[in-house]
């Protein structure tokens, strides 16, 4: 990319002063998380004696890891749905309360409110709402004459993790668009009204087209969210004292590093999952370079 | 004015947060010793009881105590000792021991048993053999835990079934909890269950069942999985009936009503450990306890323990071994007997009237008992991975959604497995 | 002007569906003040006005903790939140107006390894950050949580730069000529200009850190004076679980979160409506 500008004398000085703790925290982040990870993953480690050298090892037995192969694609899965499900509605939700309409504070607060709770309490509730007997969905469903549904049995349980993961994140998407819009010159709007513009054709060309910086960073966290979801698909999926009935890869990679002892195996399923983070995120910064406008 | 304000609070902050940092100078004198177990918050109370009145004798030993909810325990357990920061004495689950030790993160306490002759002689031999291996024991038991059958003595008298007694079969289980099984505002869903178990874990119903239907759950050599051999399968069958009886609730149901649907008031009759009693005494549960029923052959149950082991890096292992022994000794057994979580593993105690005198009407004779025909939970490397196959795999099963027999061939592969790959 | 009808169609079907989504994004929370309002037997009940009406879950899930237990939990939550608060905003913002703005060698590199770091779950890089930190003697303290506040990170480098990215180049040529130094154009134009975005930031990362379970619970030693609000009552809620109190565990939840909302009301002003309804001027 070649924006920007070229820093002259006394800038240099001032651009490595901003930009010193970063640079520590990325040190230390890209030996803590990446190198060591890339590291562990060669290995097989027990988290207790020196590390043995297995080399491609942990990588070859990911093919043939029935339980990690399920995870994954519950995840690929579960992504599939969450991301454009989160994109689209918090865009909508940010165009629709980026108007000058009655009660848009109090939309806004509404829409926010799931993202400053944790997922820890809101699941405990979200698994009451879910309940096939006593929920209040199933009321609900039933006070409209339809038949109750087992919503966190295996068949529908990817179903309304889905919808609870996109609840809890429509929020914060919704406040980094409403942020994105902001900064969208006012005169482009009025240029496009002298034009003839109705709102649609104002919406798509321009207001998309210089929203898309936000809509990439977007995209972009939802994906690394989507990879690493978690929590709430724990909480809402464990059965009685057992496991997760939609194991997703971040669990599996817990489970391999905290409870059976193969910190190798753990990293290698991390690696993996981060390569998969990296080429999405390359086609997003192909994308970036494509189509996002910036000023 | 506005911003001064501001850096002065952050300025605050950061001092407050270096300050927390400084360490006290190490020297001579007193050690400090840690001890991390999982826990409830009472249990934290109890422990820093003994953990006083241990230092009120040892002086020159303090000890920190750091109690966390079970899945956080171990959690933060990995990160200390992979960190190369282990803990000088932690709490141990029996059946997890074998890993732990076998990947040496454990001290031969042999010599010190032997340093104290007849240290061993008060304590239950049942609950020391987990911790024994060839060259001696790498952890002690603090207390045990065997399983019986719960019932509410209430919903019992309103259906006007009789209370379940010694001679009861699985049979009469099954027939009793049909009784009461109960939709009492005939809205069409049951209100009441006859019977609720947790079936994902062996330990509070299927290796019990196994046991008495004449079943094995694994060979010896811990190489190949029984569950699916001889009278194993009758056990299932009679567990999948339970379900499919509608006398107790599937799995996901189950979960709507919290982890416990005896402590919630939801069913009739359970099979628990000890440690469910504070909770049920706490919701004002009308219950008693009795044997755990018959099988076709004989009568079997489960034997657990939580232990002590001592981390081998420890720096102070001599203290953590004065800790262990002070609280195996009369006055910390006989604070845990008060605690009423479990049993205490020194007979004198758990025979004597700390824990048999407890307060309430509880038969605790009946724990105490089983232990003629209680078996140990199997100890085995990749314990857990095998128990996550197996209970993962049933829970299609109880849920209706899948087949029991045929489920079950698929298992033992996969737990066979697991078996072979933790060799 | 009269007000085309397929407007006004237009406005009621956008009402109809932000007051269908309201609903939905506010039952989870009515739900859940209402169970810790009720009585265990009607827990289950469908009823939303709880009958009878009782804050006794509230007393029941303070009986077992320590009488200052409370205090300590919330001022260390807070401090530490704070803290991260501060140290973010502060290091990310600077870092992500020089990936904005100026051209250095290695940027889009130095940029994508930042990235990079986000794509490792926290679950595999626990144990070799601990080891880290254990070499620099900061186990048991509360510098492990916030020294890193301090230096920078991915998330909101990456949210500030995208929004840096938007804001008139113009405005740099012109400071540029009056001889401003870097630093004055990100302290004078680029941080006021950035409001928005700032406050969205800070509320993100204030509940990343109030809400963290892992870091606090590996770092600090869990005893009710030490360790942070998150961490002491998810130690006070496992048991209530096994029981199927939803009354007193609702509590527990809905106590979880009550700082964290009353900040967002107080802060609320600033973080959502002060975003305003219409592009900047130039």
């Amino acid at each position: 990319m070649d924006y920007g500008l070229k820093p002259l004398g006394r800038e240099k000085l001032w651009l490595w002063l901003m930009l010193t703790p970063t640079l520590i925290g990325l040190t230390f982040g890209a030996i803590g998380s990446l190198l060591a990870t890339l590291g562990l993953s060669l290995f097989n480690w027990d988290l207790i004696n020196p590390p043995q050298w297995a080399g491609a090892e942990n990588y070859i037995q990911l093919f043939q890891n029935k339980d990690y192969i399920e995870a994954f694609a519950n995840t690929l899965k579960f992504s599939t749905l969450y991301v454009p499900g989160v994109v689209v509605i918090s865009l909508l939700l940010a165009v629709l309360l980026n108007r000058k309409i009655r009660g848009v504070g109090f939309f806004r607060t509404v829409y926010f409110l799931p993202t400053v709770t944790s997922a820890v309490a809101t699941a405990l509730v979200w698994n009451m709402i879910y309940g096939k007997e006593t929920g209040i969905l199933n009321f609900a469903l039933e006070a409209l004459g339809f038949a109750p549904v087992c919503w966190l049995c295996t068949d529908n349980a990817m179903m309304s993790v889905v919808i609870v993961n996109v609840w809890g994140a429509v929020g914060e998407g919704m406040i980094i668009f409403l942020a994105g819009l902001t900064a969208i010159p006012r005169d482009y709007y009025e240029a496009a009204s002298l034009d003839g513009a109705n709102d649609f054709q104002r919406f798509f060309r321009v207001t998309l087209p210089l929203v898309t910086p936000s809509v990439f960073f977007q995209t972009l966290i939802a994906a690394i969210n989507a990879f690493q979801a978690y929590d709430y698909i724990y909480m809402l999926t464990r059965r009685g004292q057992g496991d997760s009935s939609v194991p997703v890869a971040v669990y599996s990679i817990y489970r391999n590093a905290f409870h059976f002892f193969r910190m190798g195996d753990a990293s290698a399923q991390a690696i993996q999952l981060a390569l998969l983070v990296a080429v999405f995120m390359a086609i997003m910064f192909w994308w970036e370079r494509r189509y996002v406008v910036y000023e | 004015m506005k911003k001064l304000w501001f850096v002065l609070v952050i300025a605050s902050l950061l001092l407050a947060a270096c300050g927390g940092g400084a360490k006290p100078a190490a020297g001579q004198g007193p050690v400090e010793i840690t001890f991390t177990m999982w826990g409830a918050p009472e249990e934290l109370a109890v422990w820093q009881a003994v953990v006083d009145d241990f230092h009120k004798v040892n002086p020159n030993i303090a000890v920190k105590v750091d109690v966390s909810d079970w899945d956080s325990y171990w959690t933060k357990l990995n990160t200390l000792i992979a960190g190369g920061t282990p803990p000088d004495v932690f709490a141990m689950d029996a059946p997890l021991f074998l890993d732990w030790q076998s990947r040496g993160a454990l001290l031969n306490l042999q010599p010190y048993i032997d340093a104290n002759p007849g240290f061993l002689d008060g304590i239950y031999p049942q609950t020391l053999t987990a911790y024994k291996t060839a060259d001696g024991y790498y952890g002690l038991p603090r207390d045990f835990q065997t399983i019986v059958l719960f019932y509410n003595k209430d919903m019992f008298d309103e259906s006007g079934v009789p209370y379940p007694n010694e001679d009861w079969t699985y049979d009469d289980l099954t027939a009793a909890a049909l009784m009461l099984t109960r939709d009492k505002d005939n809205d069409g869903k049951v209100d009441q269950y006859g019977f609720w178990s947790d079936t994902w874990d062996m330990e509070l119903l299927w290796s019990e069942a196994i046991w008495a239907y004449g079943g094995e759950i694994i060979s010896a050599d811990h190489t190949k999985t029984l569950i699916g051999e001889g009278g194993a399968r009758d056990a299932w069958a009679f567990i999948d009936n339970l379900y499919k009886e509608g006398v107790m609730p599937t799995p996901t149901a189950a979960g709507e009503f919290g982890l416990d649907l005896f402590q919630s008031g939801m069913a009739a009759m359970t099979t628990i450990g000890h440690w469910a009693v504070p909770g049920y005494v706490q919701s004002g549960i009308n219950f008693d306890v009795a044997p755990m029923p018959k099988g076709p052959a004989g009568r079997a149950t489960s034997v657990n323990s939580a232990g002590f082991v001592i981390a081998k890096d420890s720096k102070h292992p001599d203290a953590a071994f004065e800790f262990i022994k002070f609280a195996l000794g009369e006055t910390g057994q006989t604070k845990l007997a008060q605690l009423g979580f479990a049993i205490p593993v020194l007979k004198s105690v758990a025979e004597g009237d700390a824990y048999l005198k407890q307060p309430g009407e509880l038969n605790q004779k009946v724990f105490l008992d089983s232990l003629a025909f209680a078996r140990m939970k199997p100890v085995f490397k990749g314990y857990e991975e095998w128990a996550g196959v197996v209970g993962d795999g049933l829970i299609p099963v109880f849920d209706g959604e899948a087949e029991l027999n045929a489920a079950l061939d698929e298992i033992i592969v996969a737990a066979d497995e697991v078996l072979a790959k933790n060799k | 002007m009269s007000k085309p009808i397929y407007k006004t169609i237009l406005d009621v079907v956008a009402y109809a569906f932000l007051i269908f989504g309201a609903l939905t994004m506010l039952l989870p929370f009515l739900w859940m003040i209402s169970v810790s309002l009720r009585v265990p037997a009607e827990q289950f009940s469908r009823n939303i006005v709880p009958n009878p009406l009782t804050f006794q879950n509230y007393f029941d899930l303070f009986r077992d903790l320590p009488d200052d237990a409370f205090f300590y939990l919330t001022f260390n939550s807070f401090k530490l939140s704070i803290l991260t608060v501060f140290g973010q905003v502060l290091t990310c913002a600077m870092a992500a107006f020089v990936f904005a703005i100026v051209k250095f060698k290695g940027r889009d590199f130095l940029f994508a390894l930042l990235v990079a770091t986000l794509m490792i779950p926290p679950q595999v890089s626990l144990i070799p950050n601990f080891i880290i930190f254990k070499y620099l003697g900061w186990i048991g303290t509360q510098l492990p949580l916030i020294v890193p506040a301090f230096w920078g990170g991915a998330f909101g480098t990456f949210l500030l730069r995208q929004y840096f990215l938007t804001i008139p180049r113009d405005l740099v040529d012109a400071a540029r000529m009056d001889g401003a130094s870097l630093f004055d154009i990100f302290w004078r134009i680029y941080l006021p200009l950035s409001k928005p975005a700032v406050a969205a930031l800070s509320i993100f990362v204030f509940k990343d850190a109030w809400n963290d379970l892992l870091h606090p619970l590996v770092y600090l030693p869990t005893n009710m004076h030490k360790t942070t609000l998150t961490v002491g009552l998810a130690f006070f809620q496992q048991q209530l679980q096994m029981g199927g109190k939803f009354t007193v565990l609702m509590a527990g939840a809905f106590l979880s979160i009550l700082p964290l909302l009353i900040i967002f009301f107080i802060a609320q002003k600033q973080f959502i409506e002060g975003i305003a309804l219409s592009g900047v001027k130039r």
